[in-house]
């Protein structure tokens, strides 16, 4: 383990959230390190090719054009230090440990702001865990950020209107798409939009640039459909197909997107209290006006606070750089509140929207059925008969967890325990707190754990 | 209102197999666990059975490494109990008794390790003291810095995660009653008996057995007796899953270590390291939160593991858990009836992974009218003093 590394304020995640904060932290000469997984800045939506890529008109579309000029602007930051290829393995009050190519460091920080965004729901299904079976984010980031098509027809399932853009950019990038299939009947999408017609007419086009997507797709002859329920997934050594409740369908991968949930391993083992993130499930931190958490000394901002996308992001960040200036004497009280008035006004705006999709992505009524056999703890094999049995004699998602090994793998439970907590709620009422957060959110080599010789 | 012979609180693994032992014997009982069987040190622990007298009664002198080595004979009897609680249970617990080594670096070390072995065979535990080729040649994942080691042949570990359910399943078998997600809120003293009463709950019991773990102080307040246990928490690794490469429990005898290779393949690495305690807002320790790690507790446990088993630098750590335990006062376990209070009986602080089958087999021969006397050492009656203005 390297030694100690000191700055004022560690910023956990590179996207639209934490770009937004370090922007809004700029001039006052602090160190600030900036701390992401990914070798470059731009989060999920900005996923950047590696730099010896040139990639021409990388992400091109219209709604990409505020998010890129942010990123440009954080790029051009001095103070920052960027700490890509940095794994976040343990947080607390003050100190951030992260494994990076020349093993773990420990940084210490007065503030601390996890933006570290969100993930797929993994969502299990008889023959889920074939290869060629992806998470559709998953596609979209091989596409983002390599250029490259997973499968030569691709099927794409689930109740997220994002695997209709996901859809359009395998076409646009010369792909083929099998089918996008919608679980929820066409009514439950359009109903919810319809509600608020407004504010789906305004935001919809930059959000999920749909209508393009739309036309991309008809252009290419891509059915979509309705009411679409994946029954199982099928093949021998890799997915050749897809029972629906419409029939089969063949194809050579598949991309599910029944919604995402927040990374919540980082702000669950400082401690902070969390909430239900929404109907996708998952754990969103709990945040005063000024993005704090209830850990002294930590703040959240973007999908960590709940999956509301890059424009909600964008904006909370920039509130919980603003206020982190407060806190540290930077600014006074008025000019906080001037300077957050925009962002704040811009966060109501995209939570209204990001409530409007979570409507009608709603995927609770459309899980696909798991087998007895279907694994739902991929790391640790544990299937969906066994858990069943352990649900219905009453125990809570820890006790299970140490019945059955479900979560207790090298994912630390991300992937299943959205699962394991449907399971638990349909037994009846009662809010189960999930797997306790353990150290490290990512498995870590024993030997970069060891201090210098 | 309902009643019952024995009202025990605590699923851990004191209570449910001193439940299982009680209704196998015919006494009608109740027991009660605020949240989950098996939720608190139970669960958590190490697994080790560890028959040598531990590290933590020789670092402090001559004294305590007396009552240690009085430990040893309740560690003969742990032996068979482990032994047999397979078979008994009708229940697979990856119980693994291939010995243990408890090793030696410097040469302060092995004259401590000798002075060991001398007390352990002095009280009938059977233990060799091997030069460090010796050690390697039956453990060949030793490091060349290893000097001695004393092995015991008996020593191994089972898996805490199913030795706890199994035995509440047995007591269930035998018809005990077992209430999970019910907190103890009164104990009220009536008419010689024990009315205890929780959200759902109003009981009335001849005996009460506490055994709640680092709760079970709070427990004898309910009752208005001191009893001077003190929570501890402690750090637990674990490595990603490996072939099989160290079939034994390894123990240091002046470092904090113990390390095993779980039946699913995982090195678990402990040994008492310690981590912090969460405190409630009025101050005071909070033993519903989760523990914090320190940090120089994970390196210094990951350090020991290193230079005792080089192989575990190839591996991944995937997790890093805090338990939370009970230690005493004078760190003997206290277990047997409460001289102050006719009925109640505490099991409570210790090894009780290693000894709690065999505290709760005596503890349910005394209860049942049988004697107590293997237990004296472990007796509450030694800090009646403590209860002299209780009660
Ligand atoms: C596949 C996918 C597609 C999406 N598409 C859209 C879209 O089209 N439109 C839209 O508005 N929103 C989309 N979203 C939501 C999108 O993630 C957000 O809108 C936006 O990127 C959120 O910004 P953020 O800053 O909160 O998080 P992100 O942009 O996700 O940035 C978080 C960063 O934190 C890093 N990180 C996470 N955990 C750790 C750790 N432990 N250690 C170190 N680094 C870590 C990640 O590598 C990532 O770079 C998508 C999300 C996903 C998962
Ligand atoms: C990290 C760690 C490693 C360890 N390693 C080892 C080892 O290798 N070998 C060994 O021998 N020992 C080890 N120990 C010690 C061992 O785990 C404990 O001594 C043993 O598990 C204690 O069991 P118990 O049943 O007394 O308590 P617990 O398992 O703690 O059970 C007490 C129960 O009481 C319940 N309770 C509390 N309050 C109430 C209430 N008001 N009403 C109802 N129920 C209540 C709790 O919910 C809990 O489930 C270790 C301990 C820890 C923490």
């Amino acid at each position: 383990m390297a030694d100690l590394q000191h700055f004022d304020v560690a910023i956990i995640g590179g996207g639209p959230a934490g770009q937004a904060a370090a922007v809004a932290l700029s001039g006052h000469g602090l160190s600030i390190a900036v701390i992401d997984e990914q070798p470059r800045p731009g989060g999920q939506i900005l996923r950047q090719p590696p730099a010896r890529f040139a990639v021409q008109a990388w992400l091109e579309g219209r709604s990409y054009a505020p998010l890129k000029q942010l990123l440009a602007r954080f790029q051009a930051l001095s103070g920052i230090t960027w700490l890509g290829e940095h794994s976040v393995i343990g947080v607390q009050q003050g100190s951030v440990m992260a494994m990076g190519p020349e093993g773990v460091t420990t940084i210490s920080a007065r503030h601390i702001l996890i933006a570290a965004g969100c993930q797929d729901l993994a969502v299990p299904v008889s023959g889920w865990t074939l290869p060629g079976v992806y998470a559709a984010g998953g596609i979209q980031a091989f596409l983002k950020g390599q250029q490259l098509l997973v499968g030569s027809r691709v099927l794409l399932a689930g109740t997220h209107p994002l695997q209709l853009l996901i859809a359009a950019q395998i076409v646009a990038a010369g792909g083929t798409v099998a089918a996008v299939m919608f679980a929820q009947p066409r009514s439950a999408m359009i109903g919810a939009l319809t509600k608020h017609p407004l504010a789906a007419l305004r935001r919809a086009p930059d959000l999920l640039a749909t209508a393009g997507a739309l036309r991309t797709l008809a252009r290419a002859g891509t059915p979509v459909l309705f009411g679409a329920k994946i029954e199982a997934l099928t093949g021998n050594d890799r997915v050749s197909g897809a029972i629906t409740n419409q029939g089969q369908v063949a194809c050579d991968a598949v991309g599910l997107c029944y919604g995402f949930v927040p990374q919540s391993a980082v702000p669950r083992m400082a401690g902070a209290q969390m909430k239900p993130a929404g109907p996708a499930g998952g754990w969103a931190c709990v945040h005063d006006e000024w993005m704090r958490t209830s850990v002294p000394g930590i703040a959240a901002a973007g999908e960590a606070v709940g999956v509301a996308g890059a424009a909600a992001a964008a904006a909370g960040g920039s509130l919980a750089g603003i206020a982190i200036a407060l806190d540290l004497g930077l600014i006074d009280a008025d000019a906080a509140d001037r300077a957050a008035r925009q962002p704040r006004r811009a966060l109501l705006q995209h939570r209204a929207f990001a409530a409007l999709l979570d409507a009608a992505a709603d995927p609770t009524d459309h899980f696909p059925k798991p087998a007895g056999d279907t694994i739902i703890c991929r790391c640790e094999d544990v299937d969906h008969a066994t858990l069943t049995g352990q649900v219905s004699a009453g125990g809570s998602a820890n006790a299970i967890k140490l019945a059955t090994r479900c979560g207790m793998g090298a994912c630390q439970g991300r992937n299943c325990e959205p699962s394991l907590l449907r399971m638990i709620a349909e037994t009846g009422p009662g809010s189960d707190p999930g797997f306790t957060a353990r150290f490290p959110a990512r498995q870590v080599s024993i030997a970069d754990l060891l201090p210098p010789e | 209102m309902e009643r019952a012979d024995v009202a025990i609180i605590g699923g851990g693994l004191v209570g449910c197999a001193a439940a299982w032992q009680l209704a196998r014997k015919g006494a009608s009982v109740v027991l009660i666990e605020a949240g989950d069987i098996n939720a608190g040190a139970s669960g958590q622990n190490a697994g080790s059975l560890h028959f040598q007298i531990e590290r933590r009664f020789l670092e402090n002198g001559d004294d305590l490494a007396e009552q240690g080595a009085q430990i040893v004979a309740l560690s003969r009897h742990a032996v068979t109990d482990w032994a047999t609680i397979e078979g008994d249970l009708a229940a697979d617990l990856h119980v693994a008794m291939d010995g243990g080594l408890m090793v030696a670096e410097t040469a302060e070390q092995v004259a401590l390790l000798e002075r060991k072995a001398a007390r352990e065979s002095h009280e009938g535990l059977a233990v060799r003291t091997l030069d460090g080729e010796q050690a390697r040649t039956i453990a060949p994942y030793l490091s060349p810095g290893i000097l001695a080691a004393n092995f015991s042949a008996d020593e191994g570990h089972a898996d805490p995660r199913a030795v706890t359910p199994a035995l509440a399943d047995a007591a269930r078998r035998e018809g005990a009653s077992v209430r999970t997600a019910t907190r103890v809120r009164t104990i009220e003293r009536d008419a010689g008996r024990f009315r205890v009463e929780g959200e759902g709950l109003a009981l009335s019991a001849d005996q009460l057995l506490v055994a709640a773990g680092a709760w079970s102080t709070e427990i004898c307040a309910l009752v208005n007796i001191h009893m001077p246990l003190y929570p501890v928490a402690l750090l637990m690794n674990a490595t990603e899953r490996t072939a099989p490469m160290v079939p034994h429990l390894v123990q240091h005898v002046g470092r904090r270590l113990s390390l095993k290779q779980t039946h699913a393949g995982n090195l678990l690495i402990g040994g008492g390291w310690p981590s912090r305690l969460a405190q409630t807002p009025n101050g005071g320790f909070d033993l519903s939160a989760r523990a914090q790690m320190i940090p120089e507790s994970l390196t210094g446990n990951l350090l020991a593991a290193r230079d005792v088993v080089p192989g575990v630098t190839q591996l991944n750590l995937i997790r890093s858990w805090t338990g939370v335990t009970a230690i005493s006062s004078d760190q003997l376990p206290i277990v047997g009836p409460v001289p102050r209070v006719p009925g109640l009986w505490v099991a409570a602080g210790g090894s009780a992974f290693t000894l709690g089958l065999t505290f709760a087999r005596m503890l349910a021969d005394a209860m049942t009218g049988g004697d107590a006397d293997e237990l004296a050492l472990l007796s509450p009656a030694r800090f009646e003093h403590l209860n002299g203005f209780m009660g």
